[in-house]
């Protein structure tokens, strides 16, 4: 029988490896000082009050110790991390005027194709800024506005004072805290009352610089009524160096609107993804998470929904894929904070070749928020016995009004299921990627097409390794 | 003799160091309906399984030999490419993945031809209607909730998809009522011809009153220990094993 | 000082320790003469004799443990030799009151190969008595042995109640836990087996009622190191009037616990909006090739069950404390006497039918 056996270090990671040359206009020095903010704040014009906001965010930075639950995050070493990197290039929207080794890159990814064909706006960002934005006219003669963050702090800065940082305040934890001191680029939308924009949008977010940290904010503002569908790609190639990651995404969904945030994440391995997602939704909105985590060395990644009108509901959909030397700690948070809001969570992760998958779960109701229903589900699937897979979901209930379920199950494949698929003339390995693609199917089934068969490419690379 | 199928010769096996066929001996010819009859535990899941190549199911001794060639050390995969077949007494459910997506894999890497998307939408939906499956089936998770008759059926329209020399058939018709064996029936009589060869295991007789055999085995204790014609079959239905065993015991 | 958050325990400091001056072993008839059963207060050094590891296990944590082995007042220490399987279980009863306010009960169990036993453990007191109870039990079944231990727990609602538990259990060997939680204020009970080797097998059937303002911490874990290991969890609660329980159950498949089985099942009725309920159902793995799974369902009582017993003429509270009984009978009936089983009925009823 033909293996392939490799390490997976050796794996051909195709398209999401390859490597620009490091090249930048601007640049921080390493390390986190109120000097390196206010350079970060003055490259960027910004008013006074975000400069403000920014040395607060330090100030409780400093103040806060690293977490030490979870994760290892020992390795990673603050002072060595630069926090801001300004491309080669100034915010386009066209690509034609991208630079050439950007627009590569991004065309590799497909991000141009995807817009031609499938998306209605496209934002990409590029080590700390955004280099490319647009959005198709017809949406923007409905009053949809899609830019990246700093040319909100300009052209709608009351919004973004009214919203910024508001739900994930930089005293909530380190990262935060991180984030709000030197976050750059990400992207602003906001949605008016009832208007239902049908096609998705997407931001991808690259980091290629080595040793770097990418600190998006991503901020949506979804009005009444309203409905929008947002994808978030991300990427980077792999370095020796340790890579950072803390963005920021804020989602205010309002009465009856509804929203759907769907994240594929490639992180390569040596990055550290300590991302903080939440989205706060009023009477009778919706709000649902689709989360693909396949790469990084490290994740913390808890999205988390607060139902704080009454009839809100919030849908998690996440899969992680953890591989050697990788730690995926994962999982979401909902809190119920007002009566009739529902809840769904189905997360399933995949670990193997050493990979270390932990679920990590709150389910979270308010005593006043009764006539509440909420159901868990978290499967696992470990590959080999190398391998690790934790769950931890934390229910806590307040009144005697609600209907909680929850399941989980772990395990491995079944040997009588491979057996029963190989006596169809379907190789070994073949049934071994057929059950797990049929594992993460409720997943993929609700991305539209080309993010579903992205995300089928990065399993079929995953298992490419040892499956076998 | 070119006419030949499968032989397997003095065909010991065991499972987790127990043997279970102690030396069991079968000719298949081509065109040819074979009947293994038995009671519990007297081997003849071992033996389908065998035949298939479950890896549990460890060869000890002797050979299966199909069209002269032994594939006693082919993993099941590579079987199914060689023409053999296993309707599987309990059908493995599988979740996410479909009825259709599966057998157009299944039949790709059978045939070693790439199945055309539409063409082989239309051939499943014949092969549906044929074993009366409604045709929302072809986009259900394989087995996936399916009840017991379904899945047989489900196996039944597997074997005729992907066309095998030699189809095994391990129980099909139990947990079926009357309307089902019929249909099962009709799928294996239109699926028999001169290319081709059916074992049926069962250990009873329903499935007999539509399908014609060629011979019928009696298997106890890991051996077949009786070849006959249809009359054999019906005078287990009258006297039972015991009799049989009786007569062979010491 | 212990500050223990979950139960509202702050800068809490253990009581002085009493003698306990009752006579607890209820039934030492029939014992065969090689089985030693003695008081640990009255036998030197028998937990030395019998030392095996469980320390991995911190039960409900060393301060809780530590303290009873350093200021016991009550307990057994058994020994059952090679094939001795007692017919009929050995019964001890805690009964504190104001002469007797409290019991530190340190149980050691040893099991040799293909021994059995049962060990029920009865703790409650009088009514009004402020009464403090913390035990430690540790239960060695080797070999093809099985020691099942039961424990009743329904002090008084003005006492502290802690109570560590651990168990290892060799090849083929069974322990089986039956907590049956009904009182106290405060109450920290924790129950862990260590699944060490081959077709290892622990199970675990509790229940639990709060009532009033009882806080309960319930710590269930199963360790599978052993093959082939099995494990059950399965605890049925009630919660009513301004009651709060933390649920806590781990199973961890450690790495060679090969073909092994866990599984874990909470079912909580909540009868008040008042109540607060925790669960906290962990999953740990480090072994693919095994069968772990949990599940928690927690809510209103049934409404059509209850609207079903209502229209034959039942109250609403005689329906719900059917619908409870229902619930809880098929754990308590697994308790060996008719008389604590009565007691426990009238216990469970007592307190869904009062307040």
């Amino acid at each position: 029988m033909e293996r392939k056996k490799t390490q997976i270090d050796d794996v051909d990671r195709g398209i999401y490896d390859i490597k620009n040359e490091f090249t930048y206009k601007y640049k921080t020095d390493k390390g986190l000082t109120p000097e390196i903010i206010m350079e970060i704040s003055r490259e960027k014009n910004e008013p006074q009050w975000m400069t403000d906001f920014r040395l607060k965010s330090l100030e409780i930075y400093n103040s806060k110790p690293i977490p030490t639950w979870g994760v290892d995050l020992s390795e990673l070493d603050m002072d060595n991390i630069i926090t801001y990197i300004r491309p080669n290039s100034k915010m386009q929207h066209s690509w034609d005027d991208v630079p050439d080794d950007i627009k590569n890159t991004f065309e590799l990814l497909g991000l141009p194709q995807a817009e031609r064909e499938s998306l209605a706006g496209v934002g990409a960002q590029y080590d700390s800024e955004v280099v490319y934005h647009n959005i198709r006219k017809e949406l923007v003669d409905q009053g949809i506005v899609y830019t990246d963050m700093e040319t909100a702090l300009v052209k709608y800065e009351d919004i973004v004072k009214e919203y910024f940082m508001k739900l994930v305040p930089p005293s909530d934890h380190k990262f935060a805290a991180l984030h709000g001191a030197v976050w750059s680029g990400g992207s602003f939308v906001y949605v008016p009352e009832g208007v239902d924009v049908d096609i998705p949008l997407q931001s991808y977010f690259r980091l290629n610089a080595p040793g770097a940290g990418q600190f998006e904010h991503t901020l949506i503002i979804v009005e009444k009524g309203a409905r929008l569908h947002f994808i978030e790609g991300c990427s980077a190639p792999k370095y020796k160096v340790n890579n950072l990651h803390a963005g920021c995404v804020e989602l205010f969904v309002k009465e009856n609107a509804s929203l759907r945030y769907s994240t594929i994440e490639n992180w390569s391995k040596n990055m550290y993804n300590l991302n903080t997602k939440r989205a706060v939704v009023d009477k009778n909105g919706t709000i649902e998470w689709i989360s693909g985590s396949f790469g990084s060395k490290v994740s913390m990644l808890y999205p988390m929904s607060i139902l704080r009108g009454e009839g809100a509901r919030s849908e998690f959909t996440g899969i992680s894929f953890a591989s050697t030397g990788q730690h995926l700690d994962t999982g979401t948070k909902v809190v119920h904070a007002a009566p009739y809001t529902t809840s769904t969570v189905n997360s399933k992760s995949i670990s193997k070749d050493g990979g270390y998958a932990f679920y990590r779960g709150l389910l979270k109701v308010a005593p006043d928020a009764h006539h509440c229903k909420a159901s868990i589900s978290c499967e696992s699937l470990m590959l080999d016995n190398k391998s690790k897979s934790d769950t931890l979901p934390i229910i806590q209930l307040g009144n005697d009004e609600i209907d909680v379920g929850h399941e989980a199950k772990i395990g491995r494949i079944s040997d009588e299921a491979i057996f029963y698929l190989m006596s169809r003339g379907i190789s070994e390995e073949e049934a071994k990627a057929m059950i797990v693609r049929g594992f993460v199917e409720p997943i993929t089934k609700e991305l539209p097409l080309e993010y579903a068969v992205e995300l089928n490419n990065l399993i079929n690379i995953e298992l490419e390794g040892t499956i076998g | 003799m070119e006419n030949k199928l499968l032989s397997i010769n003095n065909l010991k096996v065991n499972i987790e160091d127990k043997e279970i066929l102690k030396g069991l001996n079968l000719e298949i010819n081509k065109g040819e309906i074979h009947i293994i009859m038995g009671p519990n535990g007297g081997g003849k899941s071992t033996l389908a399984y065998s035949l298939m190549g479950h890896p549990q199911y460890k060869i000890i001794d002797g050979e299966i030999v199909l069209e002269g060639k032994s594939i006693n050390e082919l993993t099941a995969d590579k079987r199914a490419k060689n023409g053999i077949f296993l309707s599987f007494q309990y059908p493995e459910e599988i979740p996410g993945v479909t009825v259709e997506e599966f057998l157009r894999t299944a039949k790709t890497s059978v045939s070693g031809e790439v199945q055309k998307i539409m063409a082989f939408k239309k051939l499943l939906k014949e092969k549906m209607i044929q074993l009366e499956m409604k045709e929302e089936y072809a986009a259900r998770y394989l087995n996936l909730g399916f009840s017991g008759g379904e899945k047989k059926k489900n196996e039944i329209l597997q074997m005729s998809i992907l066309e095998p020399k030699l189809a095994i058939l391990d129980e099909t018709d139990s947990g079926l009522d009357v309307d089902a064996i019929r249909i099962v029936a009709d799928g294996v009589n239109k699926f028999i011809d001169e290319s081709r060869a059916i074992l049926v295991i069962t250990h009873y007789n329903k499935l007999l009153e539509y399908i014609k055999p060629d011979y019928v085995h009696i298997l106890i204790d890991g051996k077949i220990i009786k070849t006959g014609g249809i009359e054999l079959a019906e005078e287990i239905d009258k006297n039972g094993y015991e009799n049989i065993k009786a007569k062979f015991s010491n | 000082m212990i500050t223990w958050r979950r139960i509202g325990l702050k800068d809490y400091v253990f009581p002085d320790i009493k003698e306990y001056t009752k006579e607890y072993l209820k039934n030492i008839n029939n014992i065969p003469v090689d089985v030693k059963l003695n008081k640990i207060t009255e036998c030197a050094n028998n937990a030395e004799n019998h030392k095996f590891d469980i320390s991995e296990v911190p039960a409900l944590g060393k301060e809780f443990t530590s303290f009873v082995e350093s200021s016991y007042n009550s307990g057994i220490s058994i020994y059952l030799p090679q094939n001795i399987k007692l017919k009929s279980p050995i019964r001890l009863e805690f009964n504190m009151d104001d002469k007797n306010p409290t019991v530190v009960d340190h149980n050691i169990i040893i099991a040799e190969p293909n021994s059995e036993v049962t060990i029920v453990i009865d703790y409650n007191s009088d009514n009004k008595t402020k009464t403090f109870h913390n035990g430690f039990t540790k239960v060695y079944a080797k070999e093809d042995s099985i020691v099942n231990i039961v424990k009743i727990q329904r002090i008084n609602d003005h006492s502290y109640n802690f109570d560590s538990n651990i168990a290892l259990v060799k090849e083929r060997a069974i322990v089986n836990w039956i907590s049956i939680e009904l009182g106290s204020s405060i109450s920290g009970s924790n129950y862990s087996s260590i699944l060490q080797d081959m077709a290892s097998e622990s199970n675990l059937h509790s229940i639990y009622l709060g009532d009033g303002t009882r806080k309960m911490d319930l710590g269930y874990t199963m360790i599978h190191k052993g093959p082939k290991s099995l494990s059950t969890i399965e605890t049925k609660g009630v919660l009513k009037d301004k009651s709060k329980k933390i649920f806590r159950g781990d199973l961890n498949f450690k790495r060679g616990a090969r073909h092994s089985k866990g599984s874990e099942e909470e079912y909580v009725i909540l009868l008040d909006p008042t109540v607060k309920s925790d669960s906290i159902p962990a999953l740990l793995c480090d072994e693919d090739d095994v069968e772990g799974d949990h599940a928690v369902s927690a809510g209103k009582i049934d409404e059509s069950k209850l609207f079903y017993l209502m229209s034959r003429g039942l109250s609403e509270k005689e329906s719900k404390k059917l619908i409870v009984e229902a619930s809880f009978k098929p754990i308590i009936e697994k308790i060996p006497y008719e008389d604590l089983q009565k007691v426990i009925s009238h216990e469970v009823e007592r307190r869904l039918i009062n307040g």
